[in-house]
């Protein structure tokens, strides 16, 4: 019936082209009638002027069609005493406003957009220093919240850094280097038996000979723990192969090794063991002589020889695991502090700013280290300070992305295979990449489409993707509300922790069910299978489940699909006290449908809901009355059907078949004239009618989380081509995920951004 | 604001127009000097004024709140009820305004505009996430002039975790919802809502029993790495983009307050541990939460740690029940009355429950000697919401009270009636004169507010 609508370049947004005639001949007059009076000429109110205003050709005009959309939507505008447009009249207004901001060209070059430095969020960090340190305390949970933009809480505008979170981050290195690094470890207590005093073997001046007979020592161990041996030795009348020492605690061999030490420079073998206090004799032996045994003739001993000079024993000092992971060499004769140094601080910050780093940097953080021994501290000492340093670095708390040069002509860059393993091991797990990525990145390779692809596909199966259950779904889903719900222990005496917890396991097995079996997404929407445990399936009313154990169930055909029908949803979009129809549709449009309705008008009445009121009628009949008015029945008639079919649900998601003393109407009909009863219809309603509505909301999610940016105009572009996928490769869960990651934007960084 | 000018003006009549000084100057009373901070590091005399801002979310039950009477004779109302102890070192104030709560042209999101512009008066940019930006708060104002005086410039604390999902207000971030208090139009301070950490912040900075060389290499490392830290900071900088700089711009701030309290701490040594327990973590019973912090800010006022602190008692549009005060329902689910009387009386009891906390803050710090008086007495502490009434989401008739003298320079125990449209931002104004961080103007301000003293 209209003309096509006119069109915006994705590149280009500032390209002229007509208006439209239905502009003019429909809109304008409209607004003429009532916009123009305030809103336009030299001084417009609000410095809002329509009068100008054509189609949406600039990202400004744009912005400010948006904000008519929202004044008209929330009947914020016109204002109460000036005179109201007729409800055919806003909506010819809205629709070619959504006709316009919805006209999009994508065939040109895509600005991919621009994401504002990114400071890793509390989950972020803690994961972060699990993998790189290897201590898992979540430090930062006595971080400040993080906050939340466009749903998400990994949102570079919206991380902010007050100084108290600097605080943190400065207080907390200090502490994770503390617990992850001992400064000063214990000394050995070490006992030497010099190689004169040991029993056996051959005597050779102050030295013994192991190569024809064994040498033994007996040594008390005064208490159960680790214990480490060295032996100094040589080998003499080499030809070939060096001989090879066997080292046994009574009778465990507790090493083989190759005696490359000569008379001039002697070597220490070394053995490491748990021993139980007690006696325990040590056997030095020769191998070949082992296994020569029973054919060795004579006296001759066996050529070429070991030669012993002392054999010490010490108990190994108790040292963390991420103290032996940092620090793997020590300074000694043979590798001075400050190499030992260079060679930890590589590794380290590597990983740590997950890029190679710069001779130069890293020697920044060695001169640490150096100054630390100048004072008389220990070399551990030294890389406890070097490794705070690294970790209240910029370059690890940041997310850093340079900017395409200045003198980039479209001011796109792709991104390096170091920054595109970050944004996705950061997506996908919330976290550090792993020496997987790390390898790609090195031989430049992870972003060739093949070997992305298999990334992805060993990323969402790894247990690191719970992140992405934990994260991206507990936001998009509101599951991390879950453990603030507060039904009220009289209305609903059933509820307890045990019932709050299980019911967040459900939602959370079968998105990561959906997940790591790459199931279609549309099962949340229609899942006839659930999981649930004993006290899930008690409140479910399903039968023979024990234990408390979550299994996979079918569900029974009338009552329960998919999340909209999981406890923890029914029960976060409850009041307190009853449930909540409107907050249930709200919640669906907001969540599923992608298209939240706007805000009430100030000072309209809300539903009556004392006793008396509750003798009137359900609630169901108490809120038809309130939406005659007609203020409210524009969104309402799309939230509360919506809400209406799940009132066989009461606020803590259990079935019911009455209301009070009412019996449930669990009907609805949307504005389009959709009819549906109860949930598993609807279900199939959303189904069949609004699966291209539900892909896009859940793709323009997905896709904000793993941008951290809000999504712009342009965006729209790369959500089509997602869909277009989704649909072509059955729904399923990583062509989603393909879609985000082998994106422009996801690919790619401008200079263009939001704000610009 | 125009009607504001006529007040203003008529001040100015009474004073002979040609003055350009700033008003309070000329008004203020002589022990105001010797009150503010100005001279703070020399007289130990020094009774510096502090100051304290507290909100209340979604609103009060304004017929419950608002005394009947003005000037020195009012009876509290239903809510003001657990003030009695205190009353006589409150002043009352009715018919303030924040404009910049209003939508003006910016359509629904009253709550997490009244929270933005709670202490800033200035008009949050509508954006659920690129380019975050108010004003600077008030207490931030203070901080900036007089905050180099204390170990923590300024102190933001809060009662309720901000929300780990979804969205908050209606197209705004949730940043505008936790936050009051901005150290620059696009920097929120982020609140601490755990006492232990407070605690920790307020005490902890030395190990007790550290000799001083011990703790003077320890200072020397944390510096090195400091200077290291933003040395690197610096070198990043100009690589990157400029909403990438104001990133790193806020992380140096936060870098060289570090650096100036390392410092400030080698000149004084003098703080001692305080005989107080402390908290093991955030209790269960939200009174208790709200008294323990109560405690925090008591005794950071007193041993002068800081002099300016903010506290939210809920997030702006919370919806928390009060289950313990027989109130099941969400604080905002209720603050929609609709009229009805039976949502009216559990309004109140929330409202009277917040209140009982700040009596109980309130009576701490009138317990404490100083000087000739009591700490309270060289205190303001704000109190009030950046909405009336819940259903009508009015930003005019604001519910605001403040405690204690400030010195000696407000004449408390009385219920002011201000005309209708006055600027909140004015109160502001002249709480600044009074802790030595006069400014011109802040937010919406069009003058100082008069007939405070």
């Amino acid at each position: 019936m209209a003309a096509s609508p006119p069109v915006v370049r994705a590149d280009e947004p500032g390209a002229a082209r007509p208006v439209d005639d239905r502009f003019h001949n429909q809109v304008v007059p409209i607004l003429s009638k009532y916009c123009f009076g305030c809103h336009s000429g030299d001084e417009p109110k609000g410095n809002l002027s329509l009068g100008s205003l054509k189609g949406a050709d600039t990202p400004k005009d744009r912005e400010t069609w948006e904000t008519v959309l929202e004044m008209l939507d929330s009947r914020s505008m016109p204002p109460k005493n000036k005179s109201q447009p007729r409800d055919a009249e806003r909506r010819i207004i809205t629709d070619w406003i959504r006709l316009q901001l919805e006209s999009i060209d994508c065939s040109g070059k895509r600005n991919p957009g621009r994401v504002t430095l990114r400071r890793l969020n509390r989950v972020e960090y803690n994961n972060t220093i699990r993998d790189l340190v290897g201590v898992d305390f979540q430090p930062a949970d006595d971080f400040p919240t993080d906050d939340v933009g466009y749903g998400f809480d990994n949102i570079g505008d919206v991380l902010t850094i007050s100084p108290i979170l600097v605080e943190k981050y400065l207080s907390t290195a200090e502490h994770i280097a503390e617990r992850a690094i001992v400064a000063s470890p214990p000394r050995e207590a070490v006992r030497r038996i010099e190689a004169k005093d040991l029993a056996g073997g051959d005597r050779l001046g102050q030295r013994t000979v192991v190569s024809r007979a064994a040498a033994t020592t007996k040594i008390p161990i005064g208490k159960d723990g680790s214990y480490v041996i060295r032996v100094k030795a040589f080998a003499a009348k080499v030809a070939n192969e060096p001989p090879r020492l066997i080292v046994r605690v009574d009778d465990r061999e507790v090493t083989t090794a190759a005696v490359v030490g000569t008379r001039d420079s002697p070597r220490v073998v070394e053995a490491r063991m748990e021993l139980k206090a007690g006696p325990h004799t040590i056997t030095l032996a020769d191998a070949r002589r082992q296994s020569d045994e029973k054919t060795a003739s004579g006296d001759e001993p066996a050529r070429p020889l070991i030669v012993i000079d002392f054999v010490e024993i010490a108990e190994q000092a108790k040292l963390p695991n991420s103290h032996r992971r940092i620090i793997t060499v020590t300074p000694s004769a043979e590798l001075a502090s400050d190499r030992c140094a260079r060679l930890i601080l590589t590794e380290f910050a590597t990983r740590a700013f997950r890029r190679p780093v710069a001779a130069d940097d890293i020697e920044r953080f060695v001169k640490l280290v150096m100054l630390v021994q100048e004072k008389g501290d220990t070399f551990e000492r030294g890389i406890q300070l070097a490794v705070e340093a690294v970790l209240t670095s910029p370059h690890f708390l940041f997310r850093v992305e340079a900017d395409p040069e200045p003198g980039d002509e479209d001011g796109i860059r792709e991104l390096t295979d170091y920054e595109l393993a970050t944004r996705l091991s950061y997506f996908l797990w919330s976290t550090m990449p792993d020496e997987e990525l790390f390898r790609l990145a090195r031989q430049a390779s992870l972003h060739e489409p093949a070997v992305l692809e298999a990334q992805v596909r060993r990323m969402l199966k790894h247990r690191n993707a719970e992140a992405l259950v934990e994260n991206f779904a507990g936001q998009w889903l509101q599951l991390r509300d879950v453990a603030k719900v507060t039904p009220d222990p009289e209305g609903f005496p059933d509820f307890d922790d045990a019932l709050r917890t299980a019911m967040l396991r459900e939602t959370e097995l079968l998105f990561d069910a959906i997940v790591k079996e790459d199931r279609s997404v549309l099962e949340f929407l229609n899942a006839d299978y659930t999981f649930l445990n004993e006290r899930l399936a008690r409140h479910y009313g399903v039968a023979d489940v024990r234990g408390d154990e979550f299994r996979r169930v079918a569900l029974p055909a009338n009552q329960r699909r998919g999340v909209l029908t999981h406890a923890s949803i029914l029960t976060l979009t409850s009041n307190p006290t009853r449930t909540s129809p409107v907050k249930r549709g709200k919640w669906i449009l907001e969540n599923i449908l992608g298209t939240p309705p706007p805000a009430p008008p100030p000072g309209v009445e809300e539903l009556n809901d004392d006793k008396d009121a509750q003798l009137a009628g359900s609630l169901r009949q108490r809120m038809e009355q309130h939406r005659e008015k007609p203020m409210c029945a524009t969104c309402h008639s799309r939230m509360d059907p919506l809400g209406f079919a799940f009132e066989n649900f009461d606020a803590i998601g259990a079935w019911r078949d009455f209301d009070g003393k009412f019996a449930v109407d669990a009907s609805g009909e949307l504005p389009s004239g959709d009819k549906f009863r109860g949930p598993v219809e609807l279900a199939r309603h959303l189904m069949l009618a609004k699966r291209e509505q539900f892909c896009g909301c859940l793709t323009e999610k997905m896709l904000t989380y793993a941008l951290g940016r809000g999504l712009e105009f342009y965006d729209q572009c790369t959500v089509d081509d997602i869909l277009k996928r989704l649909a072509k490769e059955e729904y399923r869960f990583s062509s989603l995920v393909l879609g985000i990651v082998q994106s422009d934007p996801f690919l790619k960084r401008g200079n263009k951004g939001t704000d610009e | 604001m125009n009607r504001n000018l006529i007040s203003r003006r008529t001040v100015l009549r009474g004073l002979g127009t040609a003055v350009a000084l700033p008003l309070f100057e000329a008004m203020r009373p002589v022990r105001a000097f010797a009150a503010t901070p100005l001279d703070a590091g020399s007289a130990a005399a020094t009774r510096p004024v502090r100051m304290a801002f507290i909100s209340v979310p979604n609103g009060i039950h304004m017929p419950d709140w608002t005394p009947k009477a003005t000037g020195y004779d009012f009876e509290l109302p239903f809510t003001m009820e657990p003030l009695a102890k205190v009353k006589d070192d409150l002043l009352v104030m009715t018919g303030l305004t924040h404009d910049k709560g209003r939508a003006n042209g910016d359509g629904p999101g009253d709550h997490a505009r009244s929270a933005a512009s709670f202490l800033t008066g200035a008009q949050p940019v509508k954006t659920a996430g690129a380019n975050i930006r108010v004003g600077t708060s008030v207490d931030q104002a203070a901080a900036e002039k007089i905050g180099h005086y204390t170990r923590l410039p300024s102190l933001e604390i809060g009662i309720e975790p901000g929300r780990g999902a979804g969205g908050c207000d209606s197209g705004y971030s949730c940043i505008y919802s936790n936050t009051i208090s901005w150290k620059s139009a696009s920097t929120p301070m982020a609140k601490e809502v755990n006492p232990r950490l407070v605690f920790e912040r307020l005490f902890s900075n030395k190990s007790p029993g550290e000799g001083g060389k011990a703790a003077a290499r320890r200072d020397l490392y944390k510096k090195s790495i400091l200077d290291l830290v933003s040395d690197d900071t610096r070198r990043l900088h100009g690589r990157l983009g400029d909403a990438d700089r104001h990133k790193l711009d806020e992380y140096l701030t936060g870098i060289r307050e570090i650096e100036q309290r390392i410092a400030k701490a080698e000149k004084d040594s003098s703080h001692e541990l305080p005989e107080f327990a402390k908290p093991s973590g955030v209790p269960q019973d939200m009174g208790e939460h709200m008294r323990i912090m109560c405690d925090l800010l008591v005794l950071a006022f007193q041993s002068d740690l800081t002099r300016v602190a903010t506290c939210m008692f809920a997030n702006e549009g919370s919806n928390r029940s009060y289950r313990f005060i027989d109130v099941p329902e969400g604080h905002h689910d209720l603050s929609h009355h609709g009229g009805d009387a039976a949502k009216h009386a559990k309004i109140r009891k929330i409202n009277r429950f917040h209140v009982q906390q700040l009596a109980y803050l309130l009576e701490r710090l009138k317990s404490i000697p100083e000087g000739d008086g009591t700490l309270l007495d060289n205190c303001m502490v704000l109190y009030g919401s950046g909405i009336s009434d819940g259903n009508r989401h009015n930003h005019d008739d604001l519910p605001v009270l403040v405690a204690g003298s400030g010195g000696g320079t407000i004449c408390t125990g009385r219920h002011i009636r201000f005309e209708q449209e006055t600027p909140m931002c004015n109160l502001f104004l002249s709480m600044l004169d009074r802790v030595g961080a006069s400014t011109d103007s802040l937010g919406d301000s069009t003058g100082r507010l008069t007939g405070l003293s």
